[in-house]
């Protein structure tokens, strides 16, 4: 039995918003075709788009957070990274004021993420240093 | 459109029952169209057939049937994705004993989208639709009446469009090499846009195409640049029909000029010196 | 009056030894070609010849065996299909076709490698510069 799938999707790498089919066959990732009739990209894709399906089951995918100890990235849960996150984040605050962070956010999270990003920037950190990778 | 859409239908169901699937158009989730893989399993789904736009459908077969090669399948195919299966059949890319094609025959407003020369299938057994006649192609005879200086210039800013997306070599149902000359740096220049002039990459690619372009014109449609180049394949056709009598798809046996030697005559067409 | 610059690619067992054979008898050519001596004819791909433009050559001359006579029993005619429709191709995008050339020179025909060498140096000669043409 085949098993042959197009998943209709929005292209993750930045905003314009293109659609594209991830090709499924027998529940592996193979391939890529542009949506043709799609009103954002009209079957059109760039060389992100097109090679999409590579980075999903890429071995050198992060799969969990990394924590340098003594000089090594080693694995860890989210618990321990988010604690160590907010802990160094308290420290330089106090230290240096909020406006030593910045936040840049990404164009592959979705806009409600965008946008508690910035809240969190202006809000918790109390800084306006937020700038985004696909600021065009 | 309906009355092909039915009778498509119906052939589908009459050759479902011996096969393991049917590849043809399916209309999916907000009204986009993809290459979808029917089965008898799931017949209920042929209510969501489709017929237009064209998808690179031989293409989708490759895939399948790498993974999968003595599948017994069938596939709906208008006459440039037959001739492209004809073509990958005598490269070796698949096996045709297996594959049932069923021909779609273009209708004229199809063809004059396409600037088809040849919107009709030759080889199927079956078909849906009436065969219709070619329809001149006006860009390329507009193209080809340039001047040099002309030429250059219009190559020239259709080429500095290109954002090297490799989406025509992707999307090519001709483009099969596991490694390809356009990701080899020897050849096309990386990490500079827009690409030197004279394009190395869109004229490795157009010779690369010679005796193979079926003239799908997939390439020029998925171009987010809008880029004609199917214009260069379709003169360079003409010549290799000239110079060497081959047409690509046309039949089933007639080998490629270039895994051949010289034949008598071919060499005088040629234009070379004697 | 520029001097334009040439790539000459000659096959080993024919053109090249027609090129000593020249050198030999002590003929005068043009010395705006630079040759490469290649295998066979057969070896030179389209990308070999569009690279050479691209690094700023003005022309690219391609010598080989006659037809029949080939090192390599049927290399050259892979030359003689592959680059007529090269040339058709610089046609198609405004490149002058006459930048291209091919031909046959035995081992044999030192005075014909010089005349053949001479004639294509005049055509390009009479051509702008390729670089400038394509800006």
């Amino acid at each position: 039995m085949i098993d042959y799938k197009n998943v209709l999707t929005t292209c993750p790498y930045c905003g314009t918003g293109c659609a594209l089919h991830l090709q499924v066959l027998d529940e592996k990732l193979v391939g890529v075709l542009p949506a043709k009739n799609h009103v954002v990209s009209e079957g059109g894709l760039c060389i992100k788009g097109w090679n999409v399906h590579a980075f999903v089951n890429h071995p050198d995918r992060l799969t969990t957070p990394l924590i340098r100890k003594n000089g090594k990235l080693e694995e860890a849960t989210w618990d321990e990274a988010l604690t160590l996150i907010a802990d160094k984040f308290g420290e330089v605050k106090t230290a240096s004021g909020p406006d030593s962070v910045a936040i840049l956010t990404s164009a592959k999270c979705t806009n409600e993420e965008n946008y508690l990003l910035q809240k969190f920037a202006r809000a918790v950190i109390g800084t306006n240093n937020v700038d985004h990778c696909a600021r065009l | 459109m309906t009355d092909r859409l039915t009778t498509l239908r119906k052939t589908i169901e009459n050759v479902l029952p011996n096969v393991e699937g049917v590849l043809a158009l399916r209309i999916g989730p907000g009204g986009i169209t993809a290459p979808h893989l029917f089965s008898k399993e799931h017949s209920e789904e042929l209510d969501k057939l489709a017929l237009w736009p064209k998808e690179p459908v031989p293409d989708t077969l490759k895939i399948i049937l790498r993974a999968h090669p003595d599948a017994k399948l069938a596939i709906v195919c208008r006459g440039c994705e037959e001739r492209g299966i004809v073509e990958m059949f005598k490269h070796s890319q698949l096996n045709l004993d297996n594959l049932t094609l069923i021909g779609l025959q273009c209708e004229q407003d199809e063809a004059e989208f396409c600037r088809c020369a040849k919107p009709f299938t030759v080889h199927s057994k079956l078909t849906v639709g009436e065969p219709i006649e070619g329809v001149p192609d006006p860009l390329t005879a507009k193209i080809e009446a340039m001047s040099q200086p002309e030429k250059q210039a219009f190559w020239k800013q259709e080429f500095e469009h290109c954002i090297k997306c490799y989406g025509c070599r992707n999307i090519c149902p001709q483009c099969f090499c596991n490694i390809c000359a356009l990701e080899d740096e020897t050849w096309v220049e990386t990490g500079r846009l827009p690409m030197p002039n004279p394009s190395m990459y869109h004229m490795v690619r157009a010779m690369h195409m010679t005796a193979k372009c079926v003239a799908c014109r997939e390439c020029e449609e998925t171009c987010p640049a809008d880029i004609p180049m199917a214009v260069h394949f379709r003169l360079i056709a003409r010549d290799v029909r000239e110079m060497f009598n081959y047409e690509p798809g046309a039949s089933m046996d007639q080998k490629p000029p270039q895994l051949l030697v010289l034949e008598e005559g071919e060499y005088e067409r040629s234009g070379l010196p004697h | 009056m520029y001097e334009p610059k040439i790539i000459g690619f000659l096959c080993n067992w024919c053109s090249y030894r027609g090129a000593d054979t020249a050198g030999m008898a002590r003929m005068k050519y043009p010395p705006n070609v630079k040759i490469i001596r290649v295998p066979c004819s057969g070896r030179i791909s389209p990308e070999l010849v569009l690279r050479s433009f691209r690094e700023g050559a003005d022309g690219v001359i391609l010598l080989g065996c006659h037809i029949g006579d080939c090192h390599y029993a049927t290399g050259n005619h892979r030359t003689a299909k592959r680059m007529p429709v090269l040339k058709k191709l610089m046609e198609y995008t405004g490149i002058e076709p006459e930048r291209l050339y091919i031909n046959w020179v035995s081992a044999a025909e030192g005075e014909k490698f010089t005349t053949v060498i001479k004639e294509f140096t005049e055509t390009i000669s009479a051509l702008p510069p390729f670089v400038e043409t394509m800006k």
